[in-house]
């Protein structure tokens, strides 16, 4: 039997014989590394305290978005309410009552029947006028009861002097009046 | 050593007591624990479970906003606005009752002494009362406002409650068919026969809080709401008001008792404007009589009068029976079994044409034109022109009206319903009725919604759910347009009032006599009316007046036909109808 390998092993000097003594391999004592701990330790620290920083952080930052929606929330109702009420006021300032009676103040006058202008040829059609009898956009008052509306009483007074012009029977007149209100003054 | 041990020992006694009596005391200890946790979890988990979730949870109600009903421009009748109510701890205000009492009445003006009595410490029904309100449906902003305010001058024991608030921009226009709300819920019109749809659903939203904030990891649950849905009608909020203060004028002018105005658009038979007269203030409803809080033009019954003539000559000419030169010879009176037939004006013998018995409204020309009918035809005729039938177009406790049956007509009953007695209509129906006419003869259906709209009652109303049917033909129609043009004709027609100048109008006065509620039989008092439309050849809006027992003895043509006058006038320059230009009608009235 020659394998390629005894072949290979008798090829070798035998003068190399310490040397292979040398290199026999043998077990190495296991090498003790002077690592500290201290690095270890400050790492999970490290990581134990920026989870809990990073945590509380998360946690605070979550809490300010809540209390800005609150804030917010709020607000927007608020606006919401004032929008509201704003329009409430628009709708009552359109209330064509209203209109009808600003307008009326401003002197406009109704109309009477429809006329046309014709845009193209500048024809009027139809008479635009003001309406005689325009529409009374407030309702009557109600009728006072009649002890509340007591009629009038009218007294006629002759006049006491019939002679004379117009101008002096007018004087005598006013004279007369005044004779009257002073005694009512006076009563 | 044991020298050192020993002095130790005798201080702390020996190891194993120590032992044994920690052991006890600890084994004391966790059994007080044991019990108590068979307390919380064995015996009542569920109490302390609710507990300590109802600690810092909201359970808070989303409220749906109500639906606004809108005129056909989208302008609101009836709007929502967010709302508080102002309300007391009688307890803490009565310090300063007074004080705050002013304040509110500066602030809110509410009733002064009222609001006093609330603040000071009473009692209802034996216990101490610490819940008054002061004020409802208050805008929130301005409640708001006088909350904080209160606040900065220490008043304290105020708080606000939510409470939402309809308001109607325009008060009492529209408010008859509008309807309104009561302090809880919605009491008459719209509001109410479309109250499921304008109301929504609420939802609710549950939540944990810590310090009035949301706590962002807790549990959290919302529902949103459902708003309720706007309601649109046909209504042109103006041209109502218009109608509404033009029909004020006239029933106050002629004393009358009240009146309601129909204005029809001609093409769509949607209602415009329904005014009723009198009204009320929807923001303020129950300051005014409750009969005056629903809509007379569609609840009240009345016999029509010779408006009604016009169905009767339309449908004789339909069936080809008379024509409008047809000539009659009119008696003074007609006698008819055992009564008499009389004509509003006194004549003798006169020769009238069909036109000129409409022109002068002359009941006997009429009744003899009306022989022509055969038996039930009259009756089949006003049933298609939609008299007898609810028109359904979504107004609560609306009247069918009265149409006797047909095979329960006499000839006297006839006689009578061919003119416009003992028959029984509402408003909305006679101004379909009118509008066939207006329209070429087709009758549509009514409407007052927009689009489509489901009442409580699970009704579909509203302009998708028109409906067009032929009752007369097309000439039938024009035909008795040109006669009713003759009726404001200002020298040969009893209405020369109703007209427009410019325009041609077609139209028919109706004075009626009113059936009493207490005698049921007629009372002497009269329901006067116009119906019409214009332009009249080429008709876009009909408009129908009535007034109840007018004071002044005016009759339709002189109380309704002014009235009925302005408001058409008004319709037309409002949607910029110029006159057709051709000339009005010369029908022959007499021969």
């Amino acid at each position: 039997m020659s394998t390629p390998a005894m072949q290979v092993r008798s090829r070798i000097p035998r003068l190399a014989g310490s040397a292979v003594e040398r290199a026999r391999l043998t077990v190495v004592p296991r090498r003790r590394t002077a690592a500290g701990r201290a690095p270890f330790l400050a790492l999970v620290s490290m990581v134990l305290l920026g989870g809990v920083v990073g945590l509380l952080l998360f946690n605070t930052s979550m809490q300010q978005a809540s209390f800005a929606t609150t804030a917010l929330e709020q607000q927007s109702t608020r606006l919401a309410a004032r929008e509201q009420s704003l329009s409430m006021d628009l709708e009552r300032l359109r209330n064509p009552q209203r209109i009808a009676g600003a307008a009326l103040k401003l002197g406009m006058v109704q109309a009477c029947s429809p006329a046309f202008l014709q845009l193209g040829t500048g024809k009027v059609t139809g008479a635009p006028c003001s309406d005689p009898n325009p529409l009374r956009i407030n309702g009557r008052p109600p009728v006072k009861p009649a002890e509340l509306n007591p009629k009038t009483k009218v007294v006629r007074v002759e006049a006491s002097a019939t002679s004379g012009n117009s101008a002096g029977d007018t004087a005598a007149g006013n004279a007369d009046r005044a004779v009257r209100d002073g005694k009512k003054k006076s009563r | 050593m044991p020298a050192t041990t020993s002095p130790r020992g005798t201080r702390r006694g020996s190891p194993q007591l120590r032992l044994r009596v920690g052991f006890v005391v600890i084994a004391m200890l966790l059994s007080v624990f044991g019990a108590r946790l068979v307390q919380l979890q064995g015996l009542d988990p569920n109490s302390y479970a609710q507990m300590a979730a109802a600690a810092g949870q909201r359970n808070v109600v989303l409220p749906a906003a109500r639906g606004d009903i809108l005129d056909r421009n989208g302008e609101p009748l009836a709007d929502s606005v967010d709302g508080l109510m102002v309300v007391a701890d009688p307890r803490l205000t009565a310090p300063d009752a007074a004080e705050i009492a002013t304040f509110l009445y500066r602030k809110l003006n509410v009733d002064y002494p009222t609001t006093l009595a609330k603040l000071r410490e009473h009692e209802i029904d034996g216990t101490e009362a610490r819940f008054e309100y002061i004020a409802r449906r208050v805008p929130s902003t301005i409640a708001t406002e006088v909350i904080e305010e209160a606040k900065r001058h220490d008043f304290k024991g105020l708080d606000t409650r939510r409470d939402p608030v309809r308001d109607y921009p325009a008060g009492d226009v529209g408010a008859n068919l509008v309807g309104f709300i009561g302090t809880d819920e919605p009491l008459a019109g719209f509001e109410r026969t479309f109250d499921k749809q304008l109301s929504g659903t609420d939802g609710s939203a549950r939540y944990e809080v810590g310090g009035g904030n949301r706590l962002p990891l807790g549990e959290s649950t919302v529902t949103d709401a459902v708003n309720g849905k706007d309601l649109k009608t046909t209504l042109d909020l103006d041209l109502q008001w218009y109608t509404q203060r033009v029909l004020r004028q006239t029933v106050e002018d002629s004393g009358a008792e009240s009146g309601f105005a129909i204005v029809m658009d001609t093409r769509s038979a949607e209602l415009l404007a329904v005014a009723d007269y009198p009204t009320y203030d929807a923001n303020n409803a129950t300051a005014s009589p409750k009969a005056d809080l629903g809509s007379r033009a569609l609840q009240d019954v009345y016999e029509p009068g010779s408006v009604e003539k016009v169905l009767t000559v339309s449908s004789l000419i339909d069936l080809g029976l008379v024509s409008p030169r047809t000539k009659i010879v009119v008696p003074p009176e007609l006698k008819r079994e055992d009564r008499a037939i009389g004509d509003w004006f006194p004549h003798g013998t006169i020769p009238l044409t069909l036109a000129g018995v409409i022109a002068k409204s002359s009941n006997i020309g009429t009744v003899l034109a009306a022989d022509k009918f055969k038996q039930g035809q009259l009756d089949a005729y006003l049933r298609q022109f939609g008299l007898g039938q609810r028109t359904d177009i979504g107004v609560r406790g609306e009247t069918p009206g009265l149409l006797p049956p047909g095979n329960t007509w006499t000839h006297q009953m006839q006689d009578r319903i061919a003119f416009g007695q003992s028959v029984s209509v509402n408003g909305a129906q006679m101004a379909a009725a009118v509008n066939t006419i207006a329209n070429g003869g087709v009758r549509i259906s009514p409407n007052v919604i927009e689009g489509s709209a489901t009442t409580d009652d699970g009704k579909q109303v509203g302009t998708d759910h028109a409906t067009r049917k032929r009752v007369i033909s097309a000439k039938a129609a024009h035909q008795t347009m040109l006669m009713m043009e003759r009726v404001v004709d200002p020298d040969v027609g009893v209405a020369p009032g109703a007209a427009v100048p410019g325009y041609r109008v077609a139209g028919k006065t109706g004075t009626a006599q009113r059936v009493g509620a207490e005698c049921g039989c007629y009372d002497g008092t009269d329901t006067v009316s116009f119906a019409g439309f214009a332009p009249a050849d080429d008709p876009r809006f009909t408009i129908y007046v009535v007034v109840q027992n007018p004071g002044n003895g005016g009759g339709g043509g002189s109380v309704a036909g002014p009235a009925f006058s302005k408001i058409m006038s008004y319709a037309l320059r409002r949607y910029g109808v110029p006159p057709t230009g051709t000339q009005p009608s010369r029908l022959p009235v007499d021969w």
